[in-house]
């Protein structure tokens, strides 16, 4: 086991395409961290650099205390597994799980009772003689994992392992790495696009765009204290409902801002350094918007596009007059009245409301 | 409505194996008419359309009925030294495909998958032989060849003080390695497993590079198996070019018994003081046997082998 740190770490493809622009972090002993991000941010071009599969322009990269930028991949003591699974099909898996190990030299006894210790951790003792194209897509992700458990390495690199699988083994294997991060205690860096992986596996989430490690930290710190726009927009499902509004107001706990059309709303941040003028954004979760009664002074009157009924909960598609942006509801299960062309009355509760600068910053939060 | 569209499909499978057949019989049938004529007792029959696709033998009346004979094919061996020449055709050729196969894998994989100065220039030189004509390589690769057994003379000489001109037969006038030198290192084995080692997912090689593998362990443990199909066409390829090749045999072996079927049998078969055409009927058929097996024992490798790998 072992932690491994980043500093500064850069990657260019030519002298003009940088695709990591300077990126540190610590990945401490043990952690599961998941790097997410949108398609090209770099957290896939990340991962192979940690893995020794791509060149690091500049920057250093320790795994424990030892320098790896020039160690080979194969004495980085990683293990991958890979979004394609990169079986060798002329072999069985219980050859593709060996394959490491006969390289590195490892005697026979030692070999079989390795690959059957990880073949018994993943079930699969029955699919050993089996060649790769006998078995399910997850099957398949099961041997890689396996193949990468069977070395006994000190960091775990997945790369969007779950991506080809269909929804719901998808969940199963997201439980089942949960479990067997619990089991082997070894650090487990993880690349995913999705958000829900990202949010359920994570010790600490790195949010990656254009190349810029984003924002780190705990899911729920994350969800909670987006410290951008975009990291607030990313996490969430669905998206966090943002506004374009102006300060009216700069309180010692909370920012008044206006909407188009004159609607006011107050949010619970530390807006000190806003002026009253300025341009801002205003989030608000689907989860934290309330419907309200008609005479409620607070109600903002709106009218429904569109609701879907997922069973647990309802969500509502509604329109402010006079405002462009949709707005994304997420109500409870029992709402199942509301139909296309209702007027209803909505309410931004202040304490989930987040205000963002120009730049896109956030706000401080403050809780009362 | 049942009983025409069963029509129809009776039509079309008809229609499908017309035309396959016919296709078949089209390219089949210079040997078909090879292997008549050499079945025959003589020529009486063999441009008559279409008697000539079936053997005709003469019977005691001197009249002629369908039959078969062996006789041209037991004096094939008795006019030629026809094992001779099969043993050094099996000789030149397995060489040949050997040298093909391992040059043109070590040649493509760097191209294919290692990233290096020049690897476009080369890449493209090497293909840029394929658009000179093979004959204006003749003369070149005479001299070089020539040169090359006198180097191998002198060498031994030097080293050994030996003037036995052993050596020489190893690589120049009149050795194996002679004729198959010039075309291992062909334009067309390169390009073939360049392609190949190109769809190779890149997974499955940072995988094995991942796992420790060297670049020739990858190459060896991880390319080879999966682009079998590649290699097997190559080595058909290969075969049946070298067993069929004529010209530049013909320039380097001069000596009788270093000479492959195909230089061997049209020097001693054709030609104005040449025996009957039965006989090079039968030897034609004779060299043409042991390609055909060949690829009946190859041609399962030309299944995919990627089936399993990703996704």
């Amino acid at each position: 086991m072992a932690s491994v740190t980043l500093k500064n770490i850069k990657k260019n493809y030519t002298k003009d395409v940088c695709v990591i622009k300077g990126a540190d972090l610590e990945i401490k002993d043990g952690e599961f961290v998941v790097f997410v991000g949108p398609s090209g941010c770099g957290k896939s071009t990340m991962m192979r650099m940690i893995a020794g599969l791509e060149e690091i322009t500049s920057g250093e990269l320790y795994i424990g205390d030892t320098l790896s930028n020039d160690i080979h991949a194969s004495k980085r003591g990683i293990a991958m597994v890979f979004q394609s699974y990169a079986l060798y099909p002329h072999m069985t898996v219980y050859d593709n799980m060996a394959f490491a190990l006969k390289l590195a030299g490892t005697p026979k006894a030692e070999i079989d009772q390795r690959v059957k210790k990880a073949a018994e951790i993943l079930q699969m003792t029955h699919l050993l003689e089996r060649k790769p194209k006998a078995l399910s897509g997850g099957q398949r992700q099961r041997v890689a994992i396996g193949r990468s458990i069977v070395r006994n390495p000190k960091v775990f690199l997945f790369d969007e392992p779950l991506s080809n699988l269909d929804a719901s083994l998808r969940m199963n294997m997201r439980v089942e790495l949960s479990k067997l991060h619990q089991e082997l205690k070894t650090t487990m860096l993880y690349v995913t696009h999705d958000q829900v992986e990202a949010m359920t596996l994570a010790d600490r989430i790195v949010v990656f765009n254009a190349g810029v490690i984003q924002q780190v930290g705990t899911p729920l710190e994350m969800y909670e204290n987006p410290s951008n726009l975009f990291v607030a927009g990313f996490l969430g499902s669905p998206k966090m409902n943002i506004f374009e509004a102006q300060v009216v107001g700069v309180e010692q706990s909370a920012a008044v801002v206006r909407l188009p059309k004159g609607i006011s709303v107050r949010a619970a941040v530390n807006a000190s350094t806003a002026k009253v003028g300025d341009k801002v954004t205003l989030g608000i979760r689907p989860e934290h918007i309330q419907l309200c009664e008609e005479n409620d002074p607070e109600g903002i009157p709106a009218r429904v596009d569109l609701t879907e009924h997922l069973g647990d909960i309802v969500l509502a598609y509604v329109e402010i007059p006079g405002i462009n942006e949709i707005i994304c509801a997420k109500l409870p299960s029992n709402m199942t009245g509301l139909k296309y062309g209702d007027s209803v009355r909505i309410k931004f509760p202040e304490k989930h409301s987040m205000l963002f600068d120009a730049e896109g910053l956030a706000f401080k939060r403050v809780r009362s | 409505m049942f009983k025409s569209k069963e029509l129809n499909r009776i039509f079309s499978v008809v229609l499908q194996y017309a035309s396959l057949s016919a296709f078949g019989l089209f390219t089949m049938f210079p040997l078909l008419w090879a292997l008549s004529f050499g079945l025959s007792s003589d020529g009486s029959y063999a441009y008559l359309f279409p008697d000539s696709f079936l053997p005709h033998v003469a019977d005691e009346a001197g009249g002629y009925g369908i039959g078969a004979t062996l006789v041209w094919f037991e004096r094939v061996f008795v006019e030629i030294p026809f094992s001779v020449y099969f043993k050094n055709s099996v000789i030149i050729t397995t060489l040949a495909v050997v040298g093909t196969v391992v040059i043109s894998v070590l040649a493509a994989y760097p191209l294919s998958r290692m990233r290096f100065f020049g690897r476009n220039f080369i890449f493209v030189a090497i293909i840029a032989t394929l658009m000179l004509p093979q004959e204006t390589a003749l003369v070149p690769n005479y001299i070089t060849i020539v040169k090359l057994g006198n180097f191998a003379d002198w060498l031994q000489l030097t080293l050994t003080g030996s003037d036995a001109a052993t050596w020489k037969k190893l690589i120049g006038m009149n050795s194996y390695l002679g004729v198959v030198l010039p075309g291992v290192a062909g334009a067309f084995g390169i390009f073939l497993m360049k392609q190949a080692f190109e769809a190779v997912p890149q997974d499955l090689i940072d995988a094995a590079r991942v796992d420790g593998a060297t670049e020739m362990q990858i190459l060896w443990r991880v390319m080879l198996p999966v682009t079998t199909p590649s290699i097997a066409a190559l080595a058909i390829f290969t075969l049946v070019n070298q067993w069929n090749e004529y010209i530049w045999s013909s320039i380097v072996m001069r000596a009788k018994d270093m000479q492959p079927l195909a230089v061997g049998v049209f020097n001693d078969l054709t030609g104005p003081l040449s025996g009957s055409q039965n006989t090079l009927m039968a030897a034609i058929v004779l060299t043409v046997i042991p390609v055909l097996i060949f690829f009946a024992f190859t041609q399962r490798y030309f299944i995919s082998g990627m089936d399993g790998a990703v996704k």
